[in-house]
C-alpha cells in the first residue's frame, strides 16, 4: 500500500499546468458543446424539454470523461513500460500489485476531479443538484467504481501490447459503443429494441442512471420514470470494477514478474 | 554467511528459439568489481536481468547477496542497486524528486530520505541541478543521477549495465572514481558491463568475456593480458596472406597468430627485436605490409582474441 501511494503521489505530482488545464477544459467543452448543441435535437426526448437536457446528460459526460481518463492512464502505463521506467519499480522490493494499484488510484483521482468539475459546470448552466450529501458520496463511489473498471481494462490492454497504435485502435473500438449504446444521451425508451439490450449490458448505463438518482434533483422525472433501479446500478458497478481489476491483475502478472 | 556476493550456476535464458544466455556460471567474491565484456547481443544485459530478478532464468539458479533470485526475490531486491543500460528516468520529475520517490519505495523515513538524497546528489555533483526537471539534463547528468539513485538504498551489490555509455572522458573518469571509491569505502560488490576495454582494465578485479551467451574466458585483467605474450605486433597488408600467416606461425618466437577482418595480430616474446624478422618474412612470402605497429598487449587484444571481432562502440 505504501508503494501504491508513493506511485500515485509521483504520478499526481507530475501533473503539469497544461495537463490540469486539459483535465478541466475537456469536460467543460463536452458539457457546453454537447449540452448546448444536442439539446435542440435531443431535448424533446427529455420530459421538460430543452432546459433539462444539461442535467440529463451531465452524468453521461462524467462517464465519458472517466473513460477518457482510463485510456490516458493506460497510455501512461504503456509508455512507462516501453521506456523502461517500470524496471525501477520491478527491481524494488514492492509487491507487483502495488504498481497496478498506484496506476488505478491515479486514474480514479483524475476522473473524480473531472466529475466534480462537470457537475459544477452543469449547475452553472442550470442543472439542479439535489441537496443530499449522502447521495453525493454514493455518486462519487459509483464514479470511482466505473473508473476502476475501465482503468483495469485499459491497463490490461496496455500490459498486453507493445504498440501504442494497437492500443488506441482497440480502445477506439470500445469507446464509441460505450457512449452511444447507453442511456447517456437519450432515454432508454427512445432507443430501438436491440440498442436497449446493448445499453443494459453496458456499465455506462448503470453509472449514468445511478448518478441521475443520487445527484440530480429530478433524475427520475428526467428519465421519464424509467431509471434502472439503484440497487442494480450499485451491483453492476461493483461487478464491473471487480472484472476490470481482475483483468488487469491477470495481464500484469503475465507482463511483469 | 559466505564469501560470494553473486553465485550463479548454469544460468540459461531462452527467448523463443534465441539462446540469449547459455549456461553462464559466475562467482563474484564480496567487495570486488567484476566486469562483463562482450560484443552486442552477447547476453550481458540478459544475465544482469536474471540476477536482478527482472526476468526469470529458463534454467539454472543464482544467489545474490546470499539470497536466491527466484525464491527470495524480495530479499534480493532489498540488497541490490541497479542502473540499466538505457536511461530510465521520468523526464517530468526533478532530480531530487526522482531520488526521493525512489527512497519512498524503499520505505525511507522522510528525514532519512532527504539526507540520503542530499548526500548522493552532492557526491555526483548535481546539487545545483537538483531542482530542475530531468528533461533539461545532459546525458552525463542523467547517468550520474541514475548512479546516485542506484546507491540510494545502500545496496550490498550494485549492478551497472554500461554505466559510462555515451559519456565524455571527464564524466567517465568521474564515474570510475565513484565506482572505485564505493568499493573501497562502502565495501560494495559491483558487477558492471562495458564496451570500453580501458574501463575494465582500470576498474575490474576480474573480467569475464561473454560471447553468444557463454562466458568464454575469465580472469583478472593482468592474468588475461599476460597470457597474450609479452608484446603484440599488429599489422594490415595485402598479398598472399594465408601462406604468410602459416609461415609466421612456424617461427619459434611467435606465440599466437590471430586475425580479425583485415587485421593480423602476433603475440611475440619481444616486439622491437622481432619486427625486422616479421617484415623480412613478409617480403619473401609476397605479402605487402601497409601498416605495422608494436605494442604491449591490452585487454582489447585479449577481447579480440577470444571474440574474434573488434568492439563496436556505441
Ligand atoms: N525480450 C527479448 N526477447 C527476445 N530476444 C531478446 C530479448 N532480450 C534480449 N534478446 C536477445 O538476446 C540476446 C542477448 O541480448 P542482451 O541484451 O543480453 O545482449 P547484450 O550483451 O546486453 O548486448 P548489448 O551490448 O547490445 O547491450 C540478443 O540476441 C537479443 O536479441
Ligand atoms: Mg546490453
Amino acid at each position: 500500500m505504501n508503494a501504491a501511494i508513493t506511485l500515485w503521489n509521483k504520478q499526481m505530482s507530475k501533473l503539469s499546468g497544461e495537463e490540469t488545464f486539459g483535465l478541466l477544459i475537456q469536460p467543460i467543452l463536452w458539457v457546453v458543446l454537447f449540452g448546448v448543441g444536442m439539446k435542440g435535437v435531443m431535448g424533446s426526448a427529455v420530459p421538460g424539454g430543452d432546459d433539462f437536457y444539461i442535467a440529463f446528460m451531465a452524468p453521461g459526460i462524467v462517464a465519458l470523461s472517466a473513460l477518457g481518463g482510463a485510456i490516458a492512464g493506460g497510455s501512461v502505463w504503456l509508455d512507462e513500460r516501453m521506456r523502461g521506467i517500470v524496471k525501477e519499480y520491478l527491481v524494488a522490493p514492492i509487491p507487483r500489485l502495488s504498481i497496478l494499484l498506484g496506476n488505478t488510484f491515479t486514474i480514479v483521482t483524475k476522473s473524480l476531479f473531472q466529475a466534480i468539475v462537470i457537475f459544477v459546470i452543469g449547475v452553472l448552466m442550470g442543472a439542479q443538484i439535489a441537496n443530499n450529501p449522502p447521495g453525493w458520496v454514493g455518486g462519487i463511489l459509483l464514479v470511482a467504481g466505473y473508473s476502476i473498471g475501465f482503468a483495469g481494462i485499459a491497463l490490461a490492454l496496455a500490459s498486453k501490447t507493445n504498440d501504442p497504435g494497437a492500443y488506441h485502435a482497440v480502445i477506439f473500438l470500445l469507446n464509441l459503443p460505450l457512449l452511444f449504446l447507453s442511456n447517456a444521451l437519450y432515454p432508454l425508451s427512445s432507443l430501438p429494441q436491440w440498442m436497449q439490450i446493448g445499453a443494459r449490458i453496458n456499465p455506462t448505463s448503470y453509472v449514468v442512471d445511478g448518478l441521475r438518482q443520487l445527484v440530480l434533483t429530478n433524475g427520475n422525472g428526467l428519465a421519464s420514470g424509467e431509471l434502472l433501479p439503484l440497487w442494480q446500478c450499485a451491483v453492476a458497478i461493483i461487478l464491473f470494477a471487480t472484472l476490470g481489476m481482475w483483468l488487469a491483475y491477470v495481464a500484469f502478472r503475465s507482463a511483469i514478474r | 554467511m559466505n564469501d560470494y556476493a553473486v553465485e550463479a550456476k548454469n544460468l540459461v535464458k531462452r527467448f523463443g528459439d534465441i539462446d540469449a544466455v547459455n549456461n553462464v556460471s559466475l562467482m563474484i567474491p564480496k567487495n570486488s568489481i567484476y566486469a562483463l565484456l562482450g560484443p552486442n547481443g552477447a547476453g550481458k544485459t540478459t544475465t544482469i536481468s536474471m540476477l536482478t530478478t527482472l526476468i526469470q532464468p529458463t534454467q539454472g539458479s543464482a544467489r545474490v547477496a546470499g539470497y536466491d533470485v527466484l525464491s527470495q526475490a524480495d530479499k534480493v531486491r532489498r540488497n541490490i542497486g541497479v542502473t540499466f543500460q538505457e536511461t530510465v528516468l521520468d523526464d517530468a520529475l526533478t532530480g531530487r524528486q526522482a531520488m526521493t520517490y525512489h527512497g519512498r519505495l524503499y520505505r525511507f523515513s522522510k528525514a532519512e530520505n532527504e539526507a540520503k538524497t542530499a548526500e548522493l546528489l552532492a557526491m555526483v555533483e548535481l546539487e545545483d541541478a537538483a531542482d530542475r526537471a530531468i528533461k533539461t539534463y545532459s546525458g552525463g547528468m542523467k547517468r550520474r543521477l541514475e548512479l546516485a539513485r542506484g546507491l540510494m538504498t545502500e545496496p550490498q551489490v550494485l549492478f551497472l549495465d554500461e554505466p559510462t555509455l555515451g559519456l565524455d572522458p571527464q564524466n567517465r573518469t568521474k564515474i570510475w572514481e565513484y565506482i572505485q571509491d564505493l568499493k573501497q569505502r562502502k565495501g560494495l560488490t559491483l558487477l558492471l558491463t562495458t564496451h570500453y576495454m580501458d574501463e575494465a582494465e582500470q576498474l575490474a578485479d576480474c573480467v569475464g568475456i561473454i560471447d553468444a551467451g557463454c562466458i568464454i574466458k575469465e580472469g583478472s585483467p593482468k592474468e588475461l593480458i599476460d597470457q597474450m605474450g609479452k608484446d603484440a605486433i599488429t599489422m594490415i597488408g595485402y598479398g598472399n596472406r594465408e601462406r604468410y600467416l602459416e609461415q609466421l606461425g612456424q617461427l619459434p618466437f611467435v606465440q599466437a597468430v590471430t586475425t580479425a577482418g583485415p587485421i593480423t595480430q602476433l603475440a611475440v616474446d619481444a616486439g622491437n627485436r622481432r619486427l625486422a624478422e616479421v617484415v623480412t618474412l613478409a617480403n619473401t612470402e609476397g605479402f605487402t605490409i601497409e601498416d605495422i605497429s608494436v605494442a604491449k598487449p591490452s585487454l582489447a587484444d585479449v577481447f579480440l582474441k577470444y571474440t574474434g571481432r573488434q568492439l563496436r562502440d556505441k
